[in-house]
Formats: structure tokens, sequence, C-alpha cells
């Protein structure tokens, strides 16, 4: 039931900030709304406090280099062939590459000309270990180019993806190199393989250039994670509520608690009042993380409710900034945090941290939490269905039961600290409704893959994002050291109490 | 080139109990951290003890002197600088903003001043109660300093002994059953850290090698898979759990032998690949002469610990490193003019450093975090 008693909902009628807001994030694929079509008619400018949240997420100088190995030409027998076309291979890499770097954002140089000669490679290596680029992307063109792919990568120390076309690589080619830090192999013809190679870059610079906000007690800090390279910034968790009380019910509040009401396919228990104030969180969240300096939070969101220091809990806002690509995490859980900043960074996608349950009679995975973000599919697809609800251990507020779509795989991760990666998938089954459960508002149930036993499932407050990304995610561990865990594929088996042996 | 040996001994000494000597003292931390000190004979004091770097021999320092300085011109450091005839000795320390409670980074720079080839013994001089693993250096449980990677301590190793960077947990293990008390105390490579012990023994001898292990921790099979390697015996996987149960002790029997004709004799438990908890974990060993029967059940309960060459409570009371308290030794050798660093991280207030080989922490990123942080430090508003 929607009990708003605010009467001006017609569509396309936003104020002056949030139809700026929406123009900013619609520039850069991200915004909540799907209403946007009709508020791009008008130009209207900022407000001065606004908080633009596409400035939020950080985007990192990220310096590519890219060059070609080939053989000297021509080409007689010896894969790829004589028939293999190199100029016409070599002219619509190097155009994918660039489009590539173009939508990441990413600063490419290119070597002219393809090596061919050891000089050619000499004078690579020296120059890369001068310019200090983030990564080094190789394209193979001959089999014979293996061993000058493997001495960059030793020679540079830097990450380095081989691009290996088919038809330059065998299975042996691939035993050793394949699987060494620090070295990512694409042995394919699919160019999206080797943006999701960029994109780990990327996501690594993200994570180097990000300061995540750690929301609890009464300590002023900063720390670096190990590995990651992000800045951990601790502040005292009164800082949120009175900033939050500082927060007017502006018209940027109305518009963002009118729209996410209009966006909804249900309300259930939320009023006007809990959605201006869910609202008032997320541009407290916003202004704490500029003036901060910030990228991501992680907020002791449940001792603030506990001790009733702001009449909502968060996890409508957060939902709202993970759809802007802005990690918002529970419960000041730092590694629950790092864990949803890689689905945003490498995957471009939202996660929910959850609290896992058995369900022992299906042997599924309920995977619960209150702060999913609803953009599933990628900060620049539309959103999945939701339906607004309290938050269930309290019943205040707003968040969000977001509408999971059945029989979709997805990914479990989870940092158990920066070096040590649980990652696990399986396939949504359905969605779980509260009540006639408890818990949290989405909930949603999994069939695990390789788990033998629901119960064995790892960790507590994992990340749940649509899509296995399983292959993807495993080379970014693999380019930067980190060590990825998965749950045990066989199950436990009960074991027979033994009775104290007598002496 | 002659070469100029012992021109001094710089010694390195943990003391936990020394008192700071009086004088100056330079404080430096990191945002939001309480400090460190240097003082002015350029000793680290530290809430667990001082570190203590000074100089003994014949050639006395000249001149020590410490002063607040600034690394990339905002990170807040002390440094120390002595002359020992001709080698300028320079010590920094400053505060690495590591997560999450940060680590001080000192760095022992030795240069050569006299334009002729000379060696420095550096003696890192150790209490009793410091352990020094391989990478590290321990009190407690706490692992207090991390040993640089550009060096290898020579130190005066024991019979027998662990040689690893694995944690002392006693009173972990809970037998339901009666055993050797020593199932009670294990050790545990935390972080997948393997657990190693070498045995002097005659070269190429054959020996039987009793494991000993209890699981108090898991009560599902699955999820602490091991792998367990005597020198000279095949490995053999373990599962505590799915072989014993919980809280049951159990042992495992390997004929091994000294195979590499080395004089000593390995033991080795390590996680297996994938393992759920990386952590492997060991009670206790038994090392017999080879040709005994060995019954299972008695070695279990003890019974046959006074037959054993050697008998270790892992983690308990008669457990030890391979390396002796006390010292360690640098050899370092500089060329005319030339020079020299070794990095030490050391543990601050309430904090404890990080194993070497399972972090991405090197000197250059730790100054580069900490010159980061207070580049971008605000106090609050």
């Amino acid at each position: 039931m929607n009990t708003s008693p605010h009467t001006h909902h017609c569509q396309g009628c936003l104020s002056r900030r949030r139809c700026l807001q929406l123009i900013s994030s619609a520039a850069a694929g991200l915004t909540f709304s799907g209403s946007i079509v009709s508020a791009l008619g008008r130009e209207r400018k900022p407000a001065p406090d606004f908080v633009d949240p596409v400035r939020l997420r950080p985007h990192p100088l990220t310096r590519i280099e890219a060059a070609y190995l080939q053989q000297p030409r021509p080409y007689w027998l010896g894969w790829p062939g004589t028939a293999y076309p190199l100029d016409k291979t070599q002219a619509e890499y190097s155009a994918r590459l660039s489009q590539s770097c173009e939508r990441l954002g990413l600063t490419l140089r290119a070597e002219a000309k393809p090596l061919e000669k050891e000089a050619d490679l000499v004078t690579l290596i020296n120059g890369i270990k001068e310019r200090k680029p983030d990564a080094v992307l190789l394209t193979l063109q001959h089999m014979q180019c293996w061993g000058w792919a493997d001495r960059v990568s030793r020679e540079t120390s830097l990450p380095t993806i081989i691009f290996a076309p088919v038809g330059t690589a065998f299975t042996g080619h691939l035993a050793g190199i394949s699987r060494r830090q620090g070295v990512h192999v694409i042995s394919s013809l699919e160019w999206p393989a080797v943006e999701d190679g960029l994109k780990m870059i990327r996501a690594k610079r993200m994570f180097e250039e990000s300061r995540i906000l750690w929301i609890k007690g009464n300590e002023r800090n900063e720390t670096v994670l190990d590995r990651l390279g992000t800045k951990v910034r601790a502040i005292p968790r009164d800082t949120f509520n009175q900033l939050f009380d500082k927060m007017p019910a502006d018209e940027e509040a109305k518009d963002i608690a009118s729209t996410f009401r209009r966006g909804a396919k249900k309300i259930i228990e939320p009023d006007w009042n809990d959605s201006v104030n869910s609202a008032r969180c997320y541009t407290a969240a916003k202004r704490l993380l500029a003036d901060e300096q910030a990228n991501a939070l992680s907020m002791d969101c449940l001792g603030m409710v506990s001790a009733k220091l702001v009449p909502t809990p968060p996890c409508g806002a957060w939902t709202i900034l993970q759809d802007e690509g802005i990690t918002a995490g529970c419960e000041a859980d730092l590694h629950g945090a790092t864990s949803m900043m890689l689905t945003s960074y490498l995957l471009d996608r939202p996660s929910y941290m959850n609290d896992p349950v058995p369900e022992t009679a299906k042997n599924l995975l309920i995977a619960s939490h209150c702060t999913s973000g609803t953009r599933l599919n990628g900060f620049n697809k539309p959103t999945a269905p939701y339906i607004l609800r309290s938050h269930s251990e309290s019943d205040l507020g707003v968040s969000v039961q977001v509408l999971w779509p059945e029989k979709s795989p997805i990914t479990l991760v989870r940092f158990s600290n920066p070096n040590e990666l649980i990652v696990d998938t399986g396939k949504l089954v359905s969605n779980v409704a509260t009540p006639p459960a408890g818990g949290c508002r989405t909930s949603v149930e999994v069939k695990m893959d390789n788990v033998e036993d629901c119960r064995d499932v790892l960790g507590f407050h994992q990340c749940v994002t649509l899509g296995n990304h399983l292959r993807t995610i495993e080379g970014f561990c693999q380019l930067y050291g980190i060590k990825i865990v998965h749950s045990p594929r066989e199950a436990t088996h009960f074991v027979p109490e033994t009775k104290p042996a007598r002496t | 080139m002659k070469t100029r040996c012992l021109l001094g001994i710089i010694t390195l000494g943990l003391a936990c109990l020394a008192k700071p000597a009086p004088g100056a003292e330079v404080q430096f931390t990191s945002p939001g951290f309480a400090p460190s000190k240097m003082d002015a004979q350029g000793r680290l004091l530290e809430d667990w003890g001082v570190l203590e770097l000074k100089i003994s021999g014949s050639e006395m320092a000249d001149t020590a002197e410490v002063k607040a300085v600034k690394l990339d011109e905002v990170n807040q450091a002390a440094q120390s600088s002595a002359q020992h005839g001709g080698v300028r000795v320079t010590r920094t320390a400053y505060r690495a903003p590591v997560w999450p409670s940060g680590l001080d980074v000192l760095t022992l720079r030795l240069e050569e001043t006299e334009g002729r080839e000379q060696s420095v013994q550096v003696s890192l001089a150790l209490p009793d109660s410091a352990r020094v693993g391989s990478r590290t250096i321990s009190i407690g449980n706490r692992a207090v300093v991390a040993l640089p990677a550009n060096a290898r301590a020579s130190q005066s190793r024991r019979n027998w002994g662990y040689d690893d960077d694995a944690t002392a947990l006693p009173g972990w293990g809970k037998p339901k059953v009666e055993c050797d008390p020593a199932f009670r105390n294990i050790r545990a490579g935390m972080g997948g850290v393997p657990i190693h012990y070498r045995f002097k023994v005659e070269s190429n001898v054959a020996l039987t090698v009793v494991l000993g292990f209890c699981e108090s921790h898991w009560e599902t099979s699955g999820q602490r898979p091991m792998t367990c390697v005597v020198e000279g015996a095949p490995a053999q996987a373990v599962d505590c759990i799915a072989k014993w149960g919980q809280h049951q002790p159990g042992t495992l029997q390997f004929a091994g032998n000294d195979q590499n004709g080395d004089g000593e004799l390995t033991v080795t438990v390590l996680p297996q690949t994938g393992a759920p908890d990386q952590n492997p974990i060991l009670n206790v060993i038994w090392i017999f002469t080879a040709g005994h029967t060995i019954d299972a059940t008695q070695v279990m309960r003890g019974r046959l610990n006074v037959q054993a060459m050697h008998y270790v409570d892992v983690g308990g009371a008669n457990d030890q490193s391979l390396f002796a308290g006390g010292q360690a030794e640098y050899m370092i050798k500089l060329p005319a003019k030339g020079a020299q660093e070794m990095t030490f991280l050391v543990a601050c207030v309430g904090g404890s450093v990080p194993t070497p080989e399972r972090t991405a922490w090197t000197p250059e990123k730790l100054c580069q975090a900490a010159a980061q942080v207070w580049r971008e430090w605000k106090e609050a508003r």
C-alpha cells in the first residue's frame, strides 16, 4: 500500500537538484531511477551543496602498455599458419583495444609495430621498466613467442595479460605460465575476455585509489589494507547520526523518496516520512563521503539502530548508493565492504552481503540481508523489481526486498582478509518472502554448485552478485596474489560419538 | 682488496624489560594512533619492550644523536646517526599505517666512509623468551619483528626445534580420552604457514616417526585436511575429524630416514591445496630408532615417551625453536664508499607484524602508504 501523502508525484516532474543528479548520473550510466528519459528535457543548475554521486566513485589513472609479438614474416608452416591474416587481425584487435580502453577509462600506450626481434624485446622491457605502467598486454601472433611473453612478465614484474588468439597456443604452452601469479592468459577469440582482463587492472587501481569510511566506535584514524592498497579511515559512529540530524527534508530528499516509491512494485510498511528519512540518510552519506574524500563506507548500523540514534536504519539509502556504484556496507564489516567493492569495481554491478542460512530440507543456501542493490545486471542496466519494506529486525524505516531473477547463476565472494578470498557459485532457485520466513528482506534460495551440502558453505556476509563470474574473479586474484578458497565439494558425514575409553 | 673484518659489531637487541636511557626521545606515529619513540641511543621503545640497536666491540661510536625528520616531506620519522670507525650507521624509524594497528619500520643503513671494503657483523641479540622463526621473531604468540628480506641470519642452532612461523596455542586441544598431555597443546600455521621441524640425526639413519593430532575446533570433516611429510617416508594425508573425530587424539606413523644425508630429519605438516581451513595443526612428535614395533595406543597414551629419541610436546612446555635465543647474526660486506640497508618491521602498540611470505607489503609500498595517508589526513571537523 502506498501511503505517501505527497501529491506531487507525476512522472517527469522532478526538482532541479534531482534532474541534474540524474543527468550527471546518466552520463556515467549510473542512476537508480527508471524514469530518466522524461527528466532530461529540462536545463537546471545544481544546488551548491549537491553531492554528485558520480564523483564519489574512484576514477584512477590506469596505464596499460600493449604490444604484438610475432615472428619475422612471411610465415611458413607452424601455427597460426601461412594463411593467418596478420595485418588484418592486428588492425582489428588494435581497434577493439582502443575502444575497450576508452570505454573503461584506461590510458593506452601501444607499440607502433609488432615486435619480432630480440632487440625489440629488450627495448620494450627496458621501456616498460622505466615507464612503470599498471599492466602490460601482450598479443601473441605466433606459437614461438611464448618465451618472449614469459620474459616480459618476469623481467618487468608487472601484471601481464597475455592474449593468445586461437592458433597461437597449445595446452602445453599454457601449462606453467597461465597459472603463475601476476599473469592472466586468455587463449580465445573472445574479445570480451580480454576486456575482462583490462577490467582486472582497472579494478585494482580503483581499490588503490579508494578510501573506505569505517564508521564505528569513537576513534579517528587511517590505515591502509595489505595487497589491495585501499585506505581505511575510521571515524566515530556519532559523526553519521549528527550529520543526519542536520540533513534537511529538502527537494533532493523528497525527490529521491518519491522516485524510489514510484519505482517500487509494491510498498508494504514504509510511509512517506520513512521514505524521506531514508533519503536523508542517503544525502547524509553522500555528504560525509565527499567531506572525507572517501569512495565507500561501512557503518555500525545495527548499533546505531539499537541505540535509537536515527529514526531509520540506512538500508534503503545503501541500496541507492549500491546502484550508483558506491559501496555501502553494513555492520562495520570491513571485509564485507571490500568484497562488495570487488563486484562493483571488477564486475560493474552491485552485490549484497548476506547472512547465510542453511535450508536443510531442500539443501539450499538462503542468502539474506536488507541492503541489496537493484541494478543486478550492471550499473547501466535496468533495475530488478523491488518491494519497499521496513528493516526487518527493527521494523523501522525503509529496506528493499529486491526480487532476484529465478534460475539465474550467482556468485558468492568474501574476503577473509585482503590476502584471501572465498569464492563459490550457484543458481538462484527462488525469492523468500518475509513472512512466513523471518530474517532480512532480500532473501534468496541458492542451489550451490560444487558444494554437496548447504551447511558447508564457507564464510559469513559473503557477497551475492548476479551471474557466474568465477573465471574473472580467479583471474583477478591470480594477477594480484590473492589466495582463493572454495567451500568443500564433498559433504561432511555424521560421525557417531564414541564413549570415553575406560582407564 | 683486503677486507677489514669486524670493524664493528652492531647488536640489535630485544630487551623486553630494559628501561629506556635518559635523554632526548623522538616520537613518531601515523594519524590517529599512539606514538612509538626512538631514544638517543637509537632504540625503539615499544609496548612489548625495547628494540635496541647498539654498537659493541673495539670501536665505539664517535657521535650519536636522534632527531625528528620528515620522509617524503610529510612522513613523521625519527632518525639516529652515529659514526663507527669507517662506517656511518643510520637508523630511521617511521610508522607505516598498515591496517589494523600500524607497524613501525626500522631501517638500518650502513655506509662505508673510509674508501675501502669492510665487513660488518650485525648481530641480533635476543632474550630467551623471544622465539626466532624463519622470518619473524615472536614473544608469546605475538610476532614482534619481521626480519629483512635481503639478508639471511646465521643463527646458532639447537639439535632440534621448529623452523617456521607457526603459533603455539597451549591448551587448544581438548582430548576426550586418556592420552598423553601433549595432545592438549598445538602449534598452528596461521594463514597457511607450514609447521616445520628439524632434528639433528646421524646421516642417512632410518627412524620411526609418530605424529599426534587432536582436532578440537571443527566438528565436521573436510575442513582442515592436511598433508604430513616426514623425510624419507611417503607423505600422508590426514583429516582428523574423518579419521578420529572431534577431541579424539590419533597418531600417524612414518618410516623416515635422512634421505638427503645432511644429518637432519625434517617433519612438515602443511595444509592441503584448497582446504577450507588453511591453518595446519600438530600436537605431538615422537621419534624412535627404527626396527622397534610401535604400539600406537601405547604411544598415544604417552607410555613410550621415555623410549623415544625425541618426544616433542608441540606448542607445550618442552617445545623450542631450532634457533637458540640470544643472538642472530648478519654478515655485511660493504664495498668502498658503498652502502647497504636492512629493513626490520616492528610491532607497535597493540599490533603485530605480518609474516613476510604472506604479505604484499614491501619497504617501498609501506613508505608510499605512510606518505599518502599523511598528505590526505585531516583532523575531525
